[in-house]
């Protein structure tokens, strides 16, 4: 077979095989066999060096046309190929869902302090932190309990058992501490007036485990000494934290109560959001929901940490963050946020 | 507490308040009214009955058919009851009532009564046992009423049940409202009502009492005042039911008509009392003193045998101890059946003596209760006369003549000064003189104005908590409403970095939770041999709930294993979660304090590394898995500057490293070995990290200083090593660092390989290597000679064979 016959021979076949390109593969194929290095064209090229010199222009100019020929087309092929390729990617079920990914969040309890802590921050208050194991004289002494009184019988305590320091000596009275109210005395040791800060933390008392109390749980603690700080301002202060918290809203109620640090006193109640006051089970029937205690912090208290209440007046006042974020959630069971059940946590 | 309608109405008129009002005022005054509960309407339906005509039911042999009279109507009533008989007054339960307690029903629930045929014969309605009214425990039988019980008097009316009872929920601070005399004396400023409190009578017709009786206090210290009274020739009983309702309602138990006399004067007025019997008391004399050394052990009325100490007071006679003073009587001296002649105690106690005696007796009693809260000294004398009057009214007898009244002191008004101004600066208010007065003087303090604007104020013994002038301006301040005091804005600004916080969580906790961590909050109580697991110096607690819950933690990881066990027990177990948390310890350490209380973190990872996808094989999470996490959360906190030291296993851990920084140990992360996994009975893998959470952020820059961007290109190539497989890749990398010195960019390992191609106990490590200069751009001569000089120093360090090298 001469030369041109083979140059034609090619042709056709590769225009036939071109025909058939219908996939990336197909393309690749067709490169090995005709446009590689070691494919069927190059060998006619390889060929060419064996034929008679004046064939060499002739042939070598059909030879070259083909090679740009085929590479044009082939290149065409290619493409279209590519692009099947693509409408076949679009034909993929895209009813199939993602892929699942771990999903975190933070626990209700710190979403609710943080919350609380952002409301105050913003109005001017600072924070503070203490030990948990307290001494009996921050824990009740400093603020206002004495020994023997009934007053200690409103928190039940946890004791902690003495041990022995390096110096041989046994520790003092300590306990679990029963309120964050002790940072208060520590911060007024610590700090001349004015004081204005929030002291979150977690705290301890001694009672049966149930639906309805635990072991232990979280406070945010507040605490404004200053000149002339009144009642009246006390209630304008928690009523912004509970607009801000619960809505705008939310009526509130001051009733008078009893806690030995605080003078005058006063137990802070929301309208029930459950039943909106008009009588549920949550709010047992009173339309109205406890969320926290203050008051006026008692002169014995400015005593023990050398405050003259002469000359400054504070209030102070306490919640806890899983009666808050029991009540705002609806949550029948302070338990839940202990056991970490990720069916529960991932609800908040 | 439990408060009465009715009682309280016979000490102050409340016509025309509902019972809602009185709950909301008090509540708005300080006392807590919990609940209320109007007790007529639970005998709704009931009637009393008089019994006609009973016969055999004709197709029941123990059934009986009565008519019953109910005023203006015969009922055709069916009873089983063996007492009934005709002439009888009874409770009868017409149809559409709902009895209290159904007898039949394991539970006793109620139930309504419908029109019900019986045998054939129809029935219209029932009549009561004392179960069925829940007025008693008796089931044998129907109640049966006195005889002149008025036929078709409502139940409720008759029983003295037409009454409202209040839930009082009282603060420590209020020990004079533990009394209806006390709620009535607040409803009667609350309402503008005048309080009218009762003036008994009594006939003093016996012997002068110096004759009857003597009494001595040894100790007025804790005994103040000591007043008594004699009645001689008395008939203990049953007492009439007025009686008996009236302590019934307020939740104590009928015993009989002295004992419940005494219970009633106190539930009354405040003033607990306590009867002898005269002829038990040795000498007839009562002597108020500490016990003896060898009277240690007494018996208290309830049959227990309690053990005393030293510093409780104790009632005796001549001879020996009768009575534990302010908390109960002995059996040795109580009423009994045949008491004729009692000794009537009324006297105040010091209450932290009461208190400390209670406590370490671990007796409270309605006596101890209101003796710890302070009773007013200046009350013993009109109880006594109180319960005199009704212990003659319902046993007879005769009062001896005059009353013994041993007081230490005479007990006056405190006397404090009140200033206008200061009860206006402190409330925030602008009350005027004349308003606070009228306040203070609803609830009897009395004001004598010493200037315009100050007040001296007499504040009653009754009202003991009542002792400073800020004491008066909570009392104005309660009794004029603090709805009523305006809302005030915060008048200051202050610009104050004292309290600013340091190691704020917030954004760290977000990161976690945005990297797929659930945030767990868990108990710090832990088992003693939990706690001890992790560390010998851990904090006990003295009085525990349970053994469960006796020491406080010493690591994150039980808490949160107990988390995973939780979780696995309902079938979840791929688990990213996290915790910040306090562990503690006994070892206070160097700055004095007696016990340390550490900020950690902890997270743990279990399950699927990549939970289940339709094209993807999940595999389950490892240690690489948990040191990729630490090492993107100390970036995430821009520290740049750690360790990781493999160390042996431990207790908790099999594969173990310890996080260094600075030189010191933050942290310790591996897999949690099978000794603490199996306490938890978790059978799956479960790596855990626990940082020092405090170190960690205090280790983070305080100012973070821009670098700038590198103005050439980095050069980026791969090269593999064959060396030992016992070789650590990490020291690998490290002379690899200190090789490319200041041109040293990044490391990563791609690849571990060993098999085929590479000879037995050999492992191929491909690294990437990233080098760069801040002078000018690196060429192919220098990364060849970096190439060549690795190949020479790992051959020397590890011989280490250089495999393979390609540029990208």
């Amino acid at each position: 077979m001469g030369m041109l016959e083979e140059i034609e021979k090619l042709k056709e076949e590769a225009t036939a095989s071109l025909a058939h390109i219908k996939t990336p593969d197909d393309a690749e194929n067709f490169r090995l066999k005709f446009l590689s290095r070691r494919g069927s064209l190059a060998q006619l090229f390889e060929e060419m060096k064996q034929i008679p010199k004046e064939e060499k222009p002739g042939i070598g100019k059909l030879l070259n046309e083909v090679r740009t020929q085929l590479e044009s087309e082939f290149e065409s092929a290619r493409e279209k190929s590519e692009s099947e390729k693509k409408r076949e990617l679009g034909r993929i079920d895209l009813s199939i869902p993602g892929r699942k990914r771990y999903i975190g969040r933070k626990h209700p309890l710190t979403q609710t302090a943080e919350e609380i802590k952002r409301i105050f921050t913003s109005i001017g208050f600072g924070t503070a932190d203490g030990p948990e194991i307290e001494d009996d004289y921050h824990n009740f002494e400093a603020l206002n309990f004495p020994p023997d009184h009934p007053a200690r019988d409103m928190q039940d305590t946890f004791f902690v058992k003495p041990v022995q320091t390096k110096e041989g000596n046994e520790t003092g009275k300590y306990v679990l501490r029963t309120h964050t109210s002790g940072v208060q005395i520590r911060v007024m040791e610590n700090n001349k007036p004015p004081v204005r800060v929030i002291m979150p933390g977690r705290v301890y008392r001694n009672e049966a485990i149930s639906s309805r109390s635990y072991c232990l749980f979280h406070q945010v603690e507040g605490l404004y000494v200053d000149k002339n700080v009144s009642l009246a301002e006390l209630k304008g202060t928690i009523t912004y934290f509970a607009k801000e918290f619960f809505g705008s809203g939310v009526k509130l109620r001051f009733r008078p109560s009893f806690f030995p640090f605080t003078e005058p006193s006063a137990e802070v109640d929301v309208n029930c959001f459950i039943c909106s006051g008009k009588g549920c089970r949550i709010c047992k029937y009173t339309g109205w929901l406890e969320i926290m205690g203050c008051g006026m912090v008692d002169p014995n208290v400015f005593k023990f940490v050398g405050y003259d209440e002469k000359e400054v007046s504070g209030y102070a006042f306490g919640m806890g963050i899983e009666r808050i974020t029991l009540l705002k959630y609806g949550i029948d069971d302070i338990r839940l946020f202990f056991e970490n059940d990720v069916r529960f946590l991932n609800q908040f | 507490m439990k408060i009465s309608r009715k009682w309280i109405e016979q000490l102050v008129d409340l016509n025309g308040v509902s019972d809602q009002d009185i709950a909301t005022r008090l509540t708005m005054a300080g006392i807590e009214v919990e609940s209320f509960e109007n007790l007529s309407e639970k005998y709704n339906g009931f009637v009393v009955g008089s019994v006609m005509e009973v016969v055999k039911h004709p197709n029941a042999d123990k059934l009986r058919l009565c008519q019953v009279d109910i005023a203006g109507e015969i009922k055709s009533i069916i009873c089983g009851a063996p007492n009934v008989s005709a002439g009888q007054k009874v409770p009868v339960g017409l149809v559409g009532a709902l009895v209290p307690h159904d007898q039949h029903d394991p539970d006793g629930k109620p139930f309504q009564l419908t029109r019900a045929k019986i045998r054939g014969i129809e029935s219209e309605g029932m009549i009561c046992s004392e179960y069925e009214l829940a007025l008693g425990d008796d089931k044998n039988g129907i109640m049966v009423f006195e005889e002149d019980a008025p036929t078709g008097k409502p139940l409720a009316e008759y029983l003295g049940m037409d009454d409202t009872i209040f839930e009082v929920s009282l603060t420590p601070n209020r020990a004079d409202c533990l009394s209806h005399l006390g709620i009535a004396r607040e409803l009667s400023s609350a309402f503008s009502r005048k309080l009218n409190p009762k003036k008994p009578s009594l006939h003093e017709t016996g012997e002068p009492i110096a004759k009857a009786a003597k009494v001595e206090v040894s100790d007025p210290e804790l005994c103040p005042r000591y007043s008594a009274r004699v009645v001689k020739g008395i008939k203990i009983g049953r007492s009439p039911r007025w009686l008996r309702v009236a302590v019934e309602k307020a939740g104590m138990r009928s015993i009989n008509n002295v004992v419940d006399a005494t219970n009633y004067v106190m539930l009354e007025l405040g003033q607990p009392l306590h009867a002898f019997d005269l002829n038990l008391i040795e000498g007839h004399k009562i002597i108020v003193r500490r016990p003896h050394e060898s009277e240690m052990k007494f018996a208290t009325l309830d049959g227990k045998e309690r053990a005393l100490s030293s510093d409780m007071l104790m009632i005796c006679d001549k001879d020996s101890t009768i009575a534990i003073a302010g908390v109960m009587g002995g059996a040795n001296s109580e009423i009994n059946p045949v008491t004729t002649d009692i000794l009537i105690e009324s006297a105040n106690f010091s209450p932290s003596s009461v208190r400390r005696t209670s406590k370490k007796l671990g007796l409270s009693t309605e006596a101890s209760y209101r003796f710890e809260r302070g009773v007013d000294p200046n009350l013993t004398l009109a109880a006594l006369d109180r319960v005199t009057e009704i212990i003659v009214q319902t046993g007879g007898g005769t009062v001896a003549q005059g009353v013994i009244d041993i007081a230490s002191t005479k007990f006056a008004p405190r006397r404090i000064e009140l200033h206008v101004d200061q009860v206006n600066r402190l409330l925030g208010t602008r009350l005027a003189s004349g308003e606070i007065r009228r306040l203070l003087e609803s609830i009897e303090i009395h004001c004598d104005k010493k200037s315009e604007t100050i007040f001296v104020c007499f504040a009653p013994t009754f009202r003991g908590d009542l002792e400073r002038e800020v004491d008066l301006i909570e009392e104005v301040g309660r009794l004029y409403g603090y709805e009523k005091i305006e809302e005030q804005h915060q008048t200051r600004l202050v610009f104050d970095t004292r309290f600013k916080e340091t190691n704020n969580t917030e954004d760290l906790k977000g990161y976690l939770a945005g990297s797929g961590f659930n945030e767990i909050v868990t108990n710090s109580l832990q088992p003693t041999d939990v706690a001890g697991f992790h560390s010998e110096s851990f904090v006990k607690i003295a009085n525990p709930i349970s053994e469960d819950m006796a020491s406080l933690r010493t690591s994150l990881l039980p808490g949160a294993l107990q988390v995973v066990k939780l979780n696995l027990s309902y079938g979840l177990k791929d688990l990213k979660l996290f915790e910040m948390g306090r562990i503690y310890s006994s070892n206070g350490g160097s700055n004095g304090e007696s016990f340390a209380e550490t900020e950690m973190l902890s997270i743990l990872l279990t399950g699927s590394a990549d939970p289940i996808s339709f094209d993807r094989n999940g595999s389950e999470f490892d240690i690489f898995d948990l040191k990729t996490e630490v090492e993107r959360l100390l970036k995430h906190l821009n520290l740049d500057n750690w360790d990781f030291i493999p160390y042996d296993s431990t207790r908790e851990y099999k594969q173990v490293l310890k996080l260094f920084m600075n030189g010191s140990e933050v942290g310790i992360l591996g897999q949690v070995s099978e000794t603490a996994l199996d306490k938890f009975s978790i059978k799956q893998g479960v790596y855990f990290a626990e940082l020092n959470l405090a170190e960690i952020l205090s280790a983070r820059k305080k100012t973070n200083k821009f670098h700038p961007l590198p103005k050439f290109p980095f050069a980026s190539f791969d090269l593999a090593f064959i060396v030992d497989s016992s070789t650590p890749v990490g020291s690998l990398i490290n002379s690899l660092k200190s090789l490319a010195g200041n041109l040293f960019r990044d490391i990563y390992v791609f690849d571990i390989y060993s098999g085929s191609g590479i000879p037995e106990g050999k492992i191929s490590v491909a690294f990437s290597v990233i080098l760069g200069s801040d002078e000018r751009t690196l060429n192919d001569g220098d990364i060849a000679r970096f190439i060549e000089n690795a190949e020479s120093k790992l051959a020397k360090e590890f011989a280490a064979a250089l495999r393979k090298q390609s540029t990208k």
